[in-house]
């Protein structure tokens, strides 16, 4: 649903702080808590909340790049690694394959999907133009370049290819073998970045002759902290809190090496994890949540 | 040049990094193979022992996950005869041993000694236990100064790989100085 920012979800609907804070923790609890039960948690999450921002680009993200990603990891990791108590088999080097060493891949790999998820989340939910609302004052040169770098992938790509459709009209569409696609590469790619650079010192130079950084400018969006802001606010803090508490009081152990062993799964442990599971689910219910309630309403229209 | 010509070109290119990838990943030790490879099938027999004792005096400090690795009496694998080849050296019998009695066994080739260098063994690694702790080896009671892989062996050898703690000095190795080498 629509809420008249140009975004699709209710959650990017809320003050960017709210978004930001939420991110952060999400990103950090994963990566640095080692348990495949928070990983699994997280990028679970991640991908449900991704489905639903993105519908439909969203299955093309999660199998031509997270899945092969992870999966990347997990078999690449006993190549290189050779710790572990259970020996599978024996490298041809010599060295052994170990079920430990796999598991720590697959887990390695499900934290790389959360994470990478997360962050396609926030490109998705955290535009520049928030960015800059919220950094622009502080550290208005490191906003600016930053906003900037991250919006030059998506650029170069809609570059690549009008520069693409403006080579192929000069020279026609006969590029057939490896030695003249690479050559003709090259070229695309310096022409590429002699246009975006200079584009970026039009753009810097544009910025500072609007006095961009100055006092008393504001930013081109502008948002209201509100009481529901603050409600979510303190529910994203209060849920990480007791997720590091938990974590921290031993409910997330777990090792891999030698033998893979966990924390017991007692009622803090449990408690611990469905905290997480939650705090990460935020997004998704504030979503699912908003869609029913527009629904309801569009329904109570037509039948009065 | 023709197409073909540049075609065949970019695959030999693409073929020989793709070949060297493989050899630094899985290739090893060919010189030690080499020279055992003609040799005919001897009835040369040494001893084998593991032992990471020193351990023992030091679990205050040893990694807290690795304390049930450690046997009571410190001895991973206790003396025992094993056959070899002529040419063969310390580390071939180490590995043959540690395959036979399923103990685990990682090493890695340092090409700038061209010898083998032995990480763990029994998931017992070089750092486990304090800073200057590792694996070493000693042949007839003395510790050469050059790697495992290196050293030929002769007929009614007696190899110990040992687990030190404080740079060989504790498992006995005469020639490391206080100041932790020569």
């Amino acid at each position: 649903m629509n809420n008249g920012r140009g975004q699709a979800d209710a959650f990017a609907g809320l003050h960017p702080a709210v978004n930001l804070t939420f991110f952060i923790l999400a990103v950090g609890i994963t990566m640095f808590v080692i348990n495949p039960v928070f990983q699994i948690i997280s990028a679970v999450s991640a991908v449900i909340y991704y489905h639903l921002i993105r519908r439909e680009s969203a299955g093309k993200f999660s199998l031509i790049c997270i899945l092969p990603l992870s999966v990347l990891t997990a078999v690449l990791n006993p190549l290189f690694s050779h710790e572990g108590a259970t020996i599978l088999t024996y490298l041809p080097g010599g060295n052994p394959v170990t079920l430990e060493s796999l598991i720590y891949g697959i887990g390695a790999g499900l934290m790389m999907a959360a994470v990478v998820s997360w962050f396609a989340c926030l490109t998705a939910v955290f535009t520049s133009d928030k960015f800059v609302y919220l950094f622009g004052r502080l550290i208005p040169g490191l906003s600016l370049i930053l906003s900037m770098a991250l919006r030059f992938i998506p650029l170069f790509i809609k570059r690549l290819r009008d520069i693409g459709e403006a080579q192929k009209c000069i020279r026609g569409d006969s590029e057939s073998d490896l030695w003249d696609r690479i050559k003709n590469g090259v070229k695309l790619l310096s022409a590429l970045i002699s246009w975006s650079l200079e584009n970026a010192i039009d753009t810097a130079d544009s910025m500072n002759s609007r006095g961009y950084g100055l006092k008393g400018r504001t930013a081109f969006s502008i948002y209201h902290f509100d009481t529901r802001d603050s409600v979510m606010l303190i529910w994203i803090l209060f849920a990480a809190a007791m997720t590091v508490a938990g974590v921290y009081r031993g409910a997330a152990y777990w090792r891999y090496y030698p033998t893979v062993k966990g924390a017991v799964q007692d009622t803090g442990a449990i408690v611990t994890e469905l905290l997480f599971l939650v705090l990460c689910m935020t997004p998704v219910m504030i979503d699912l949540y908003e869609d029913r309630r527009i629904r309801a309403m569009l329904k109570r229209n037509i039948t009065e | 040049m023709n197409r073909k010509v540049k075609n065949v070109i970019t695959a030999v290119l693409i073929a020989a990094v793709a070949v060297a990838a493989v050899i630094l990943l899985f290739g090893r030790r060919t010189l030690t193979r080499s020279a055992s490879s003609g040799a005919e099938e001897g009835a040369n027999a040494c001893t084998i022992a593991i032992t990471c004792g020193t351990i023992l005096d030091n679990m205050d400090i040893l990694d807290k996950e690795k304390h049930e690795l450690i046997p009571e009496d410190g001895v991973i694998l206790p003396e025992t005869v094993v056959s070899f080849e002529d040419g063969d050296s310390a580390f071939d019998v180490l590995e043959k041993v540690c395959r036979s009695q399923r103990i685990h066994l990682e090493f890695e080739e340092s090409p700038m000694y061209g010898s083998i260098y032995i990480e763990g063994i029994g998931n017992i690694y070089e750092f486990d236990c304090g800073s200057l702790s590792g694996w070493m080896y000693s042949v007839n009671d003395e510790f050469p100064m050059f790697g495992s892989s290196e050293y030929v062996l002769k007929d009614g050898d007696r190899i110990v790989f040992a687990y030190t703690c404080d740079m060989g000095t504790d498992v006995g190795n005469a020639s490391v100085g206080a100041d932790g080498y020569e």
